[in-house]
């Protein structure tokens, strides 16, 4: 991508690669790589919300994972503004780990439950020495009062919460250290349909009063529709479309994301029912052992020889637009239909 | 049209050491032959125990307090638990939300159906083992005369769920229930499971109960819809009157909440959070959230409004006397 010398860009991931092995064999003896995120390119614009879809296993929280460094990385780049943070050693690293944070999908298992809420979001201040004593204090009711809480919550436990204002919690804890940067890693997709939507108008609130970067991970594709500026789409580690979230819906290029659109049930009955729903036979393959060629190809209904033999690279069709697939040009121009 | 089951005021608490927890206070209603029913909810709003209630499945400290469940001309509640067990999985099956934890991973997926199928038919083993190939040649499964001898772990998600619900249809029942089918699916799965569901609707007139909490699933799938809240019904009616022209502030609250395709207008959510059932407030369950709530609202608990044909509405803004208030929340 030619965003290299653009200050705009906040973060820039550069063929990251992250492969867990895992033994197999008689005896365990083969080492096999599951290759979770493998050879992804994309960049995150300053102010801009991304957002990242796919199903279950196609290694978006693994993205987040990497990118955040909670997870090694095997290969690749991830430029932070302008740095090289992908093989940086922990101490070296501290300061970024206070500009990037993270809020995760379990509001119930990512508070810890022995702590009151005022320590729990009180902890990333201590850890990165940002305040004490009285300022602390002041701080943490500044964050609750941020998130919507109020000061009374400080002393309570994260079991006298509901799962939305422990997410509010999550949040809190993820802006004490004055971040520029917050993945969400499927925020909202463990609340009830009205929760979700308190959370993410706070998102979108916090995002313009504060300057935030999002990287916006999700499965639920309207939610991400309704958050994102640009979308990324991954299918078996793989990133198969990039573009912005009106145009990808609008048109889409890549047959899987075209499949994975017409899948969402549609919450108009009408509508619902003249939809021409494309609907994708079959699993998503084992990562272990993925096809060969086009990692998509064995649920395409487009796939030629070609598809088979030789993979797809993410090529720029239009500006902005990138696709990877070997029609993506016929596809763009509706010469194959 | 004949009805098939029909509730009529179904009451269901837990008798937990905090003390009575009204989970389903007051729930009535019925299911024609060969419909499709959406109950639609927050978590905590009742929907699951009330089909709990119907299969029986309620565990201790959970029990049905009072009410009718009139199932072909007899109250569920009024039999035993031998006359039950003949019932469930024969005439009423049911479908759980997770695939991955309602299978027995020690047992082969034929087996399982093959269970199904004795229990409540005279056949013999090798007529079930047909049968049950036929099933799973029925829901998708590919090669199914030798996945019928795999163990569960051999299945992908969508697949187990394939499985469950060739489970459930083995008997043919009358009524199957699906609580959140496809909630724990990826979304090219779910629109697999939700098309299979709809042509067993049509190929076997199998009447359902889908609970869900994703207007979108209901939209796609059912007929007709109940939208509980804190326990109790707030509004029925075809699809398109709950969608086009919602009569309660909470199913109001509820379409605005979800995001619009075409546009990025700002989501409107319903601010606070669901009432508490260990003590449900003396009014309308939904008064301390709700917009256009007047002191009646706090008082007194409103009877159904009818805004028309097959279409009700538990509010109190639907009283002649309270001031007219338009309610804009269509999703057109």
């Amino acid at each position: 991508m030619d965003n290299k010398n653009n200050n705009d860009t906040l973060i820039e991931v550069k063929n990251l690669k992250k492969y867990f092995s895992k033994n197999t064999g008689f005896f365990k003896k083969k080492m096999k790589h599951l290759k979770a995120v493998d050879d992804i390119s994309f960049h995150i614009k300053k102010g801009e919300t991304f957002g990242l879809v796919g199903e279950s296993g196609c290694g978006k929280s693994t993205t987040g994972r990497t990118i955040i460094r909670l997870y090694d990385v095997t290969g690749g780049d991830i430029i932070y503004d302008g740095k090289n943070i992908s093989h940086l050693k922990s101490k070296e690293l501290e300061p970024y780990r206070r500009k990037i944070q993270m809020i995760f999908q379990d509001p119930y298992a990512s508070l810890n439950t022995r702590m009151t809420v005022g320590d729990i979001i009180g902890e990333p201040l201590d850890i990165h020495n940002l305040a004490k004593g009285e300022t602390r204090q002041k701080r943490i009711y500044e964050l609750l009062d941020t998130v919507g809480l109020s000061k009374e919550h400080a002393s309570r436990y994260p079991h006298e919460f509901s799962g939305g204002q422990r997410q509010r919690i999550g949040i809190a804890r993820a802006l004490a250290v004055e971040p520029e940067f917050i993945i969400c890693d499927e925020p909202i997709s463990a609340l009830d349909v009205s929760i979700q939507a308190q959370v993410v108008n706070m998102l979108d609130d916090l995002q313009k009063k504060l300057g935030l970067t999002y990287l916006f991970i999700a499965h639920d594709l309207s939610m991400v529709k309704h958050i994102s500026d640009r979308i990324g789409v991954l299918y078996l580690g793989k990133m198969v479309e990039i573009a912005e979230s009106d145009i990808l819906y609008e048109k889409p290029i890549h047959p899987y994301t075209k499949a994975l659109l017409s899948s969402i049930p549609i919450p108009d009955p009408e509508l619902n029912a003249k939809v021409d729903r494309e609907i994708l036979e079959g699993d998503v393959p084992s990562p272990l052992n993925p096809p060969s060629g086009c990692r998509f190809r064995t649920r395409c209904k487009y796939a030629e020889a070609i598809c088979s033999k030789k993979e797809p690279l993410l090529e720029e069709i239009a500006p902005e637009r990138f696709v990877a697939c070997h029609f993506s040009k016929e596809f763009y121009e509706g010469t194959k239909k | 049209m004949e009805k098939l089951i029909e509730l009529k005021e179904v009451k269901t608490s837990f008798f937990t050491h905090l003390g009575e927890v009204q989970a389903v206070r007051g729930v009535s209603y019925s299911l024609n032959k060969g419909e499709a029913l959406g109950i639609v909810g927050e978590s905590g709003s009742g929907k699951s125990i009330t089909s709990m209630s119907i299969m029986g499945l309620l565990q201790y400290p959970g029990t049905v307090k009072s009410g009718e469940i009139i199932f072909k001309g007899e109250d569920l509640l009024k039999k035993n638990k031998k006359e039950m067990r003949s019932i469930r999985g024969n005439e009423i099956a049911m479908i759980f939300q997770d695939p991955m934890t309602s299978l027995n991973p020690v047992y082969t997926v034929g087996d399982q159906i093959m269970e199904a199928i004795r229990k409540h038919q005279n056949v013999s083993k090798s007529e079930a083992r047909k049968k049950a190939i036929e099933m799973l040649t029925l829901v998708g499964i590919p090669d199914p005369e030798k996945r019928i001898d795999a163990y569960p772990h051999e299945f992908s998600g969508g697949m187990r769920q394939r499985v469950m619900i060739a489970i459930a249809l083995s008997c043919e029942p009358d009524l199957l229930i699906a609580d959140e089918p496809s909630t724990a699916l990826d979304v090219t799965i779910q629109a697999q499971i939700l098309d299979l569901m709809k042509e067993l609707k049509n190929k076997l007139n199998t009447s359902i109960i889908l609970i869900t909490h994703d207007l979108g699933v209901v939209a796609d799938v059912c007929s007709r819809v109940l939208v509980m809240y804190g326990g109790l019904i707030m509004e029925e009616g075809k699809v398109e009157d709950i969608f086009y022209n919602p009569k309660h502030p909470y199913t109001v609250g509820l379409l605005k909440s979800i995001p619009k395709i075409e546009s990025k207008e700002r989501l409107v959510p319903i601010d606070g959070t669901p009432p508490d059932l260990l003590n449900p407030p003396k009014g309308c369950p939904f008064a301390a959230r709700c917009e256009h709530a007047m002191n009646i609202c706090m008082e007194e608990q409103p009877e159904f409004f009818h805004c028309g044909e097959g279409h009700r509405s538990m509010c109190w803004l639907l009283h002649p006397d309270s001031p007219k208030v338009e309610l804009k929340g269509g999703v057109r």
